[in-house]
């Protein structure tokens, strides 16, 4: 029943029989909801053009397939955001068969505030009364068949992290289409007076703009009018709303001002208002809740900062530590194991030397160095859904706000960032935890300026070298370097590329809650799965790309000869005026696109001729490779596990030389000086993000616009401070 | 007198939202609507954003974005 790939379930949703939309507001249990019901079944994408996720899933229920559309979770369909407008132009354009409207029982009346306006629309309801059990422990009483008498709706009580009522709810969405039965929902009323104008509007529209009453359900539209919602206004091309207007909301003008969105909002949560007391008994004693007596520590004056400090400590211990030894693992299997089966496998081909080079060299190293990525992607992205899914989040928000919103950030800005010192890849992705695109844009701008663990073995082997008695201070002082240029980057880019009042605040902070195994999951595999699908093809090609350039012409002896090196060469003097403009350190930064810490082992190549030399010895068998790789992943495992307890240190950050880099630390030391060091760690630390952070850009931002305006202010960053350290440097007479 | 004078603690009765545009429609989508009333929870460690209840939930708001929304003159 799996579909196999996303085109197949796209077009099975097309061709289903029943399309049923999932809306709902953030935190109501949605995306828990939608993963219940779909299960494995689950496709998730984006909405075209915009960074929004998108999931779709085909399931069927006793013999009538049904296509679910899961719909960005929204408070209100209002025209002011990216997600609401997704919302609102599906159910306006695409007309679901049945919206499944998601509310949360504990907090039903600005839930129900969703589902009034769902119910202009014209389109069959069904609500979903989830996290139900929840409520019931609040002592919250819901007389359900008196909310399905008001609404005109069927309500299904669900609790969806318990799978409770799905099969209910799928029963009334099959329902909906069966014998013409009660379809519509009667449309609330707001009121004689607003009533009056929505009936007389609609006879103008229908009068004036034929078009428009069959493009749109009419009591919507006319609703829309009177609001003045530019959205519709600027799609439908109507110019002449104020004369197409006037008469019907004369007489609203006169009674309520001018401001008839306001007046709507008002007459939608009246009606919610009026629902929710109908039809919910609140205990006459409120109780002291969890989550209160929680927020009383977490966001304390005086705890609030140091828990929010511990807890960061922890899920940056954990993303990278729990991550690291399974990408050790995967690097030694691609290179040991992988490696030497192709090798196998092309020689009893007879394949040629440049074939086997460029399959084991170029691509299985490529396939590697996508692969080493995926631990800790999975490991990213199952924090940040915990985070967000146990409502800590918006706290972490709350308590950064402040100090982000100087530089113009949002609170939630700060994990991302955080996650960058460990690797920019999966920080780039946790940009998706902002709803603003342009907080998310500027915070992933950034993330690259914060210095990843890649960046680490090019410092240590210059520390190593030229300021070994100082090495913590020197180490110390680019991470500082890093940061600052971030914060004052943030302030160009407030004033400059992101010009204009800043998005506002306005966050819920919902209940703690824990989020379901199955939720975490899901999540977390599909991030990794597209990970591996969209970023590695560029990686991959990049990968390959690189050994063209190092290995050609074939069977180049000097390294200077190659491509690499002439590409180097050609582009060393522009690096002359910040001390380090020859072929081989050129050649090394071009290299260092694929990873910053390629730059030491492609100057290990150039500098000291390293080949990798093979162990000697009979290679093991098929057999053995597969015993040992058995037990190395157990030992991984054990390693990851130990790391979370062992030690208060972030393990994965450990700047450790590896062996043998001696002959290269002493010919580094007599090619550089200790200045044009500084300036070359300073230019590895802010020139261009890597391939891999390339291609989370693009796969975040659905474009490369962003990686571009990284691509040239990074560049410009880099090559200017390396500049200003190296010219100033000698002229005040330092390190010459 | 608007939200963003009130202590933790301190209850106020909506009487006008100051702002207009986008930011007047979302505080209103969110339930912070003339007449409605409002307790202020919280104010975060580093002096900003606040935190208020408004219709039995919890919501953050800058302080900046509460000076925008008046209170009747009571306690």
């Amino acid at each position: 029943m799996t579909p196999p790939n996303a085109v197949r379930a796209m077009s099975a949703a097309e061709t289903a029989g029943i399309r049923v939309a999932v809306a709902g507001n953030p935190n109501s249990g949605k995306s828990t909801l939608i993963n219940s019901l779909a299960g494995t079944r689950l496709q998730v994408g984006n909405w075209p053009g915009v960074t929004v996720e998108k999931k779709e899933a085909v399931l069927d229920h006793r013999g009538t397939r049904v296509a679910l559309i899961d719909l960005p979770g929204t408070y209100s369909l209002s025209p002011y955001s990216e997600e609401e407008i997704i919302a609102r132009d599906f159910l306006v354009h695409d007309r679901p068969d049945v919206i499944v409207d998601v509310v949360d029982a504990t907090n039903l009346e600005r839930n129900l505030y969703l589902t009034v306006q769902m119910l202009e629309l014209g389109i069959p309801v069904i609500v979903a009364l989830n996290i139900y059990d929840e409520a019931e422990k609040k002592g919250y009483k819901i007389d359900v068949r008196a909310m399905e008498t008001a609404l005109g709706v069927k309500v299904v009580p669900t609790v969806a992290t318990r799978k409770t009522g799905m099969d209910d709810l799928l029963e009334a969405v099959t329902g909906t289409m069966a014998k013409g039965s009660r379809n519509l929902p009667r449309a609330l009323r707001y009121g004689e007076d607003i009533e009056a104008a929505v009936r007389k509007l609609t006879v103008d529209v229908a009068r004036r703009h034929p078009a428009l009453a069959e493009k749109y359900p009419e009591r919507w539209l006319a609703l829309k009018l009177m609001e003045g919602d530019r959205h519709v206004l600027a799609e439908a091309s109507i110019t002449d709303v104020d004369s197409l207007t006037k008469d019907a909301v004369a007489h609203l003008k006169e009674a309520h001002g001018e401001d008839l969105e306001s007046l709507m909002a008002d007459a939608r949560y009246s009606l919610a208002a009026g629902l929710t007391r109908e039809v919910l008994k609140r205990p006459a004693v409120k109780i002291t809740e969890l989550t209160e007596k929680i927020d009383r520590i977490v966001l304390n004056r005086f705890l609030g900062i140091p828990v929010f400090l511990a807890a960061m400590w922890f899920v940056f211990k954990l993303t990278f530590d729990v991550s690291a030894p399974f990408a050790d693992w995967l690097d030694g299997a691609v290179n040991g194991p992988l490696t030497r089966w192709i090798e196998s496998l092309t020689a009893l081909l007879h394949a040629p030397d440049w074939l086997v080079s460029l399959m084991t060299k170029g691509v299985i190293a490529g396939v590697g160095s996508v692969l080493v990525f995926v631990p800790v992607i999975f490991a990213m992205m199952f924090f940040i859904t915990f985070l967000e899914g146990s409502g800590y989040m918006a706290r972490a928000a709350f308590v950064m706000d402040r100090a982000m919103h100087s530089m113009g950030l949002h609170g939630k800005s700060f994990i991302p960032m955080l996650l960058g010192f460990g690797c920019n890849v999966p920080a780039i992705y946790a940009t998706r935890t902002l709803e603003n695109p342009r907080d998310k844009a500027l915070t992933a701008l950034l993330i690259p300026l914060m210095s990843c663990g890649a960046r680490l073995p090019v410092y240590v082997l210059f520390v190593g070298a030229f300021f070994a008695s100082r090495s913590g201070t020197v180490l110390w002082s680019l991470y500082v370097m890093g940061i600052v240029l971030a914060i004052l980057m943030g302030i160009l880019f407030k004033r400059t590329l992101f010009r204009g009042e800043s998005p506002m605040f306005i966050m819920e902070l919902p209940p703690y809650r824990m989020p379901s195994g199955r939720s975490l999951a899901i999540h977390t595999w599909e991030k990794g799965k597209h990970f591996l699908i969209k970023a590695g093809t560029y990686i991959l090609s990049v990968s390959v790309l690189v050994w063209f350039l190092l290995n050609l012409p074939w069977g180049v002896e000097n390294k200077k000869d190659s491509y690499l090196g002439k590409v180097g060469a050609a582009i060393a003097p522009v690096f002359r005026p910040l001390g380090f403009g020859n072929w081989e350190a050129s050649s090394s930064l071009i290299a260092g696109v694929i990873a910053k810490e390629i730059v030491v082992g492609t100057m290990g190549e150039i500098y000291v001729r390293e080949t990798g030399k093979k162990p000697e010895g009979p290679a093991p068998t098929f057999g053995e490779d597969l015993r040992e790789l058995g037990i190395s992943f157990a030992k991984a495992g054990k390693e990851a596990f130990s790391n979370v307890f062992s030690t208060a240190g972030i393990a994965s950050l450990k700047a450790e030389e590896k062996e043998g880099q001696e002959t290269l630390r002493s010919v580094v030391a007599k090619t550089f000086t200790p200045l044009s060091a500084y300036a070359f760690m300073t230019f590895v630390l802010l020139y261009m993000p890597c391939v891999v952070a390339a291609a989370a850009f693009k796969h975040e931002f659905g474009t490369w616009k962003w990686f571009g305006v990284a691509f040239v202010y990074q560049t410009i960053l880099a090559w200017t401070a390396a500049f200003v350290i190296f010219q100033g440097g000698t002229l005040l007479g330092i390190g010459g | 007198m608007n939200l963003a004078m009130l202590k933790p603690g301190e209850k106020g009765r909506i009487a006008g939202i100051g702002a207009i545009g986008p930011l007047r429609r979302r505080l209103m989508d969110m339930g912070v609507l003339v007449g409605e009333e409002i307790t202020v929870e919280k104010i975060a460690p580093l002096g900003d954003p606040i935190e208020i209840t408004v219709k039995n939930y919890n919501l953050s708001l800058r302080k900046k974005e509460a000076e925008g929304i008046l209170l009747e003159a009571t306690k």
